[in-house]
């Protein structure tokens, strides 16, 4: 399964906006083409934002819009298969000459605006990191970039390892598009993270809910979109240089990028992008973490080609990463762990240091993507996408083996290879009536994973073929969307048991819906309304763990006959934005059957390392049910404080009881002051924030060695400004304080936990510089 | 017409990467094992001034998990004696039975036997062995039981790699167990 969502410059749309001298005689004009077939769009809608006028465009793409008055406009383009945009249009300063032309057509200014297909059900709510949201993040893993978003969380392992959660959901139950290629890594464990560098992407979009339709399973959560910019064809050469530096753990990063076309090549655009990361031990408010570095070395490179409709991307990319895991999470026995517990901080002391000892990962992940489309003249629109890609992860225990011959080896305990290919036709018909849109795709993936080592999960060779359809109908304010799909699975393990080879064969299948409406009441106001459907296969660890989990002190056990999990997820928004406020409210009822987790058994396991607690995957129904709230407001000039809040609450509702590991509830606020181009500086801000997390007070009785950790507040420091220093080369700074108090503090959704606090104060300095284009 | 034909070989085309790359994960399937599995602990208690040796054990001979563990003796020793404790640690799940005892006493710089007595007026153990650092193992020691009474007494195998500092804190258990142990 791979998706076309990276963003695609499909449409290339040239506003030309003129205006008469007298009062209210300004008109905008122009023509909606698409740029590979150069067709005109016919059937286009064209608003002028805060008024209720709207035009559509004629057989010929040509709008027009009269009797304006001078002054500051947004206009505003819809068209049924994109995402609408907007564009700022000025009728009055610097542009005053030019409105003595009477009648005349002036050419103002070319608007080149990029839309985005729609890949997504538009009516679920979509929050996208791009600009300077995501500038602010630079640096940091994809995890933690994403932090800041209504509704995303993180799930971490010490502080180097963290995985992105949705609306409480993780790993296996939400999807990650790099690229257009869904992400496939060892998912199933807490503790591997996404390997993506983000620096790849300039924008980074969640989907929350079920998606389940256009992306297949797995999409029960959500989905994450990691999309790098369209590549610059027959443009010259440009690019850029971040550095960036953490004092905590002396960490610094590196990454450039370099693009460009090739001239007397036409339609030919090319990028080659690279990123190091090197950090030594965290240090909390009160000590170090020992062995907590981390070491990093990302490259990409891409080349893509465009002839009339037709077109061709081919993206390569390499992720190597090497993790120290906190050397006093190893956990031997229950009593163990209790004595760390009560001890209240780490048995092991450390100082600072770049090393990376055991225990620790090392993994690289491969992927090779083709990527091919072609635009019939009659609107018609085809793609496909082949992709591979190798996950290579190598996990070192703390212990070396006894025997000194195998210690010398120094061979990782457990290594896992996972290879998977991926191959998506999607057919995009035509808009029928200008009002119709769609599209009917077919995905297909193949996937086998090789272990070796310290036996954990069997071997296995993984089969799924989905197809789906999807329509869009747009009018009058109205948007509303239907798809359907099927997907059907098979899976082959082989594992060892008793010296013997032994193949177990499972198949899933299931059907997936999507059914939503937006409304757009005013220019102002807006309502979405989906309803989803997505589901997830078993995946091997829950059909077949046996083993005690030394992270988390406790004895695992899969179980072979689990089903597949279904959700059935509704969610609705409301969007209202004026010139001093913006305020996006959603509300989530996610009912997922067959809910996979972990049960506790009533009796303890006895091993030789003593009773260890007993937990059996297990099905139940689950109900997540939360609120997303952000809001913006513009208290002065130049001054708005911006908030968000994340509200959920998770029951199980077979056993009557809460669940673990449910992420508590959120507050942030930030308060901005943006200051005033001053000669060549731009864009400067200062913001000072605040994160409250309170305490996760819902869960089940006597589940945990410790009970979740106390609620906290962080406060943070953020200051940027950009310096125009030509035409084609700018320099930004950005500067930021984060836990500006050093307080000392644990996150429930930590796995650490138990061991050792969160990271402390932590100040940052950013710089980039751009040049060409 | 021609466009079609065009696209139809392209999904064969993509379709026939997909399978020929297909690999079988089953023809790989190797057995390994754990590298630091114990099975079975021995405790051999030799009574001073006679020949009498009573070996209590713990055996689960597949490791964590699968069947459950076979053996699980209660430790039945005299009052007020004097006995010579030694410990026998194997990994029965390997042909031939690994000793894991004799890599301990090589690698007894990162190891640490500790033997926890409750109520501590049951037993008390005194460590006749001492590795290259000064530190004491429990290899060998002597256990000397005082009145009749029940209560347990834990064993465990702390694995200390570069932090043995002659302390039971750092590290972590490699045997952790508790044996119910009679004095009558």
């Amino acid at each position: 399964m791979n998706r076309i969502l990276f963003s695609f410059l499909i449409s290339l749309i040239v506003l030309k906006a003129a205006a008469q001298k007298n009062d209210c005689g300004c008109f905008v004009k122009g023509v909606v083409r698409d740029r590979h077939t150069g067709q005109p769009v016919v059937g286009a809608t064209i608003l002028i934002a805060g008024q209720n006028t709207g035009v559509f465009t004629d057989e010929k793409g040509r709008y027009e819009m009269r009797n304006l008055c001078p002054g500051s406009y947004t206009l505003e383009c819809r068209i049924v298969g994109y995402h609408s945009f907007q564009q700022k249009l000025d009728l009055t300063a610097g542009h005053e000459e030019n409105f003595n032309l009477q009648e005349q057509e002036v050419h103002l200014k070319d608007v080149e605006i990029t839309a985005h297909r729609t890949e997504t059900p538009s009516s679920q709510p979509l929050t996208t990191l791009t600009g300077i949201d995501l500038e602010k993040t630079r640096g940091q893993n994809l995890g933690e970039s994403l932090k800041g978003l209504a509704g995303v969380t993180t799930l971490q392992t010490g502080s180097s390892i963290s995985k992105p959660v949705i609306h409480g959901l993780h790993s296996n139950r939400i999807l990650i598009m790099n690229n257009g290629v869904r992400q496939e890594g060892q998912q199933w464990g807490s503790e591997h993270a996404p390997e993506i560098d983000p620096f790849i992407a300039t924008r980074i979009s969640v989907v929350k809910g079920a998606a389940g339709v256009r992306y297949g399973s797995d999409a029960i959560g959500g989905v994450i979109l990691v999309e790098p910019e369209e590549l610059p064809f027959d443009k010259p050469i440009s690019g850029e240089t971040n550095a960036v530096g953490f004092s905590n753990g002396s960490q610094g990063v590196l990454s450039g990028t370099v693009q460009g076309g090739i001239s007397g090549f036409e339609g030919f655009g090319w990028r080659a992008q690279g990123t190091i990361k090197r950090g030594g031990n965290i240090r909390t408010p009160n000590y170090f973490l020992d062995n907590t570095g981390i070491s990093e070395k990302n490259f990409s490179l891409a080349a893509g080609y465009r002839h009339k409709g037709f077109g061709i991307d081919v993206f390569y990319s390499r992720f190597a990463t090497k993790i120290g895991i906190f050397s006093g999470s190893h956990i031997g026995s229950i009593t163990d762990l209790l004595n760390v517990i009560k001890n209240g901080e780490p048995l092991i002391k450390s100082g600072f240091s770049y090393e990376i000892a055991r225990p620790n990962q090392n993994v690289t992940h491969d992927l090779l993507k083709a990527e091919t489309h072609y635009h019939f003249q009659n609107g018609n629109r085809l793609q496909w996408t082949i992709a591979r890609q190798i996950n290579d992860r190598n996990e070192y225990d703390l212990h070396r083996p006894r025997n000194d011959s195998l210690a010398a080896l120094n061979h990782p305990e457990l290594t896992f290879k996972l290879t998977t290919l991926t191959n998506d036709v999607v057919w995009d018909h035509k808009p029928i009536a200008g009002k119709i849109a769609g599209q009917i795709g077919v995905s297909t993936f193949y996937q086998y994973n090789l272990m070796d080592g310290r036996p954990l999960i069997p071997n296995f060779n993984q089969f799924n073929i989905g197809v789906f359809w999807m329509e869009r109908y747009v009018k009058n304010g109205w948007e509303l969307e239907a798809g359907v799909r099927y997907d059907y699975r098979t899976l082959k393990t082989y594992r060892i048991v008793n010296r013997e080879k032994v193949a177990d064969s499972f198949n899933f299948s299931n059907f997936s819906g999507t059914l939503g409406a937006t409304r757009n009441f005013s220019e102002r106001f807006s309502a979405k309304l989906n309803v989803g459907t997505a589901w997830r296969a078993p995946n091997v660890s829950e059909l077949f763990s046996d083993g005690v989990h030394h992270g988390a002190a406790a004895y695992e056990k899969g179980d072979a006959t689990l089903q597949a999990e279904k959700a059935v997820n509704s969610i609705a928004s409301l969007k209202y934005a004026d010139a001093r406020w913006s305020v996006e409210l959603g509300g989530y009822y996610n009912y997922i059957s067959d809910f996979i987790y972990l049960k506790p058994q009533s009796e303890p396991i006895l091993t030789i390392r003593g009773a260890f607690p007993y937990f059996k995957y297990t099905q139940t129904d689950a109900t997540f049910k939360g609120i997303d709230l952000s809001a913006t407001w513009e208290l002065a000039k130049h001054t708005t404080i911006a908030s968000k809040l994340s509200y959920l609450r998770v029951y199980d509702q077979q056993n009557e009881s809460s669940l673990v590991m449910i992420p508590p509830n959120r507050l942030d606020n930030q308060l901005k002051y943006e200051l005033p181009e001053i000669g060549k500086w731009n864009h400067a801000f200062v913001s000072i924030g605040n994160l409250f997390v309170a305490r996760q007070t819902r869960v089940p009785l006597a589940s945990d060695f410790l009970e979740p950790p106390k609620s906290y507040s962080l406060w943070n420091l953020q200051a940027g400004a950009t310096l125009k220093i030509s035409e084609k080369q700018q320099f930004e700074i950005g500067i930021g304080v984060q836990n500006l108090f050093n307080i000392a503090y644990r996150d429930y959704l930590n796995r650490f936990r138990y061991y050792a606090d969160e990271m402390g104060r932590n100040a940052s300095l950013r710089l980039k510089w751009k040049f060409g284009a | 017409m021609r466009m079609n034909r065009k696209i139809t070989w392209m999904l064969l085309i993509g379709a026939a990467i997909n399978f020929t790359q297909c690999k079988d994960a089953g023809d790989k399937v190797t057995p390994h094992d754990e590298n630091e599995l114990i099975t079975s602990v021995t405790l051999k208690f030799a009574e001073e001034g006679t020949s009498n040796v009573s070996s209590f054990g713990f055996k689960d001979a597949d490791g964590d998990g699968g069947n459950a563990p076979t053996k699980f003796d209660t430790i039945a020793l005299k009052p007020n004696k004097t006995y010579t404790l030694t410990i026998e640690l194997l990994d029965e799940s390997r042909t031939p039975v690994e000793n894991i005892t004799n890599e301990v006493a090589k690698e007894s710089d990162e190891h640490l036997l500790i033997y926890t007595p409750s109520p501590t007026s049951l037993l008390t153990y005194t460590y006749g062995d001492k590795d290259v650092n000064n530190y004491v193992i429990g290899l060998t020691g002597k256990a000397v039981t005082g009145a009749a009474a029940d209560g347990k007494l834990k064993v465990q195998l702390r694995h200390q790699p570069g932090v043995k500092n002659g302390k039971p804190e750092p590290g972590s258990d490699d045997v952790s167990l508790d044996f119910i142990l009679k004095i009558q």
